[in-house]
């Protein structure tokens, strides 16, 4: 229980694998709303962006080397 | 809903039920999304095989194709995404999903093209190896699996949940050996069914038979190339159902839901 209280399984839930009461759900389940996600939606597009950008590479360098070796 | 402990053939076992309820639409909205990305691959494959050792000779025209294949391969991990989300909506209920399997959280599909980008690299960087497929179809399927899990944008989060459920390692090496397998045995039936198909309209009056028997043979490459490509479309919504409920049992696994559910399914009975 992240708020130490003591509560019986059937009052707490369980929000990615931490145990909690109503209270401190209810504030949990607000926070993500007042909070910025831009850093992580930049990261996250241009990291697949990059990877993308090399997966294709790969691809064609793969490509080459085994058609190479017929 | 939960009905038997975490081992691989009650993920298959599952899976199986999981399919037959999203079978229409979503299975064949992922066969759709998945058809020009199969088609590109094979587009690709056969440009090497035609150009041979002079292939390094053409690198514009063979990275134009890599490039227009990694579109369809977006595509493609949309109709994954969605259907990923149709087996979870129907191992939930039991039931077919309804359109709610299109409400797919922006944040979930960005984590999921992200580690599926990954897997992607990962097969062709280690594909003269041998082992990029085996650990690229690994990695997407854990990806697919754990999609739902991303609630929040960015790069940990994905590749920590990859490596978390990636820890009961034995069944996802299990699954993978058994969909191999499934691959060889789905291969032969495409096969079979293309034969067949084959020898009853030669009975049809008009049907040039040696012209198709020359298109359809193992010695056409692209013969056995879409061959390939429609074996894959067969298992592949077999193996995202797999990944699914083989996340979601784990899970339930960690927290003990599955104990509190037999516990109740024994209470009713």
């Amino acid at each position: 229980m992240q708020c130490a209280k003591t509560l019986c399984q059937e009052c707490a839930t369980q929000w990615d694998g931490i145990w909690y009461c109503a209270a401190c759900l209810s504030t949990r389940r607000s926070a993500p709303a007042a909070k910025s996600h831009i850093g992580g939606w930049i990261a996250v597009i241009a990291a697949t962006l990059v990877i993308l950008f090399f997966s294709t590479r790969f691809m064609v360098w793969t490509g080459v080397l085994l058609a190479g070796l017929r | 809903m939960i009905r038997a402990p975490l081992s691989t053939t009650s993920v298959l076992d599952e899976s199986a039920a999981v399919v037959r309820a999203t079978l229409s639409p979503w299975a064949a909205l992922l066969l759709a999304t998945s058809i020009p990305y199969r088609f590109m691959q094979i587009v690709f494959v056969d440009r090497l095989i035609e150009l041979g050792s002079s292939a390094s000779q053409y690198g514009d025209l063979l990275r134009t194709t890599a490039d227009v294949t990694c579109g369809a391969f977006l595509l493609s991990l949309c109709g994954r995404a969605v259907y990923a989300r149709a087996c979870r909506l129907a191992s939930e209920s039991g039931a077919a999903p309804g359109r709610e399997a299109l409400r797919v959280p922006l944040t979930a599909l960005a984590g999921y093209v992200f580690v599926a980008s990954i897997a992607e690299a990962v097969t062709y960087l280690l594909f003269v190896t041998g082992l990029g497929i085996a650990f690229g179809a690994i990695l997407s399927g854990l990806g697919i699996g754990t999609m739902e899990l991303n609630t929040e944008p960015g790069i940990r989060g994905p590749l920590r949940r990859l490596a978390r459920y990636g820890g009961s390692s034995r069944i996802v090496v299990a699954l993978a050996l058994v969909f191999f397998c499934a691959f060889i045995v789905a291969l032969l039936n495409v096969a079979t069914l293309v034969s067949a198909i084959f020898s009853l309209a030669s009975t049809v009056g008009g049907w040039d038979a040696a012209r198709w028997h020359v298109l359809l043979s193992i010695h056409n490459r692209r013969y056995v190339l879409t061959i390939i490509a429609g074996a894959l479309l067969v298992i592949e919504p077999f193996w995202i159902a797999a990944n699914v409920l083989l996340v979601r049992k784990s899970g339930a696994a960690e927290t003990g839901d599955d104990l509190r559910v037999w516990f109740e399914e024994l209470q009713r009975s």
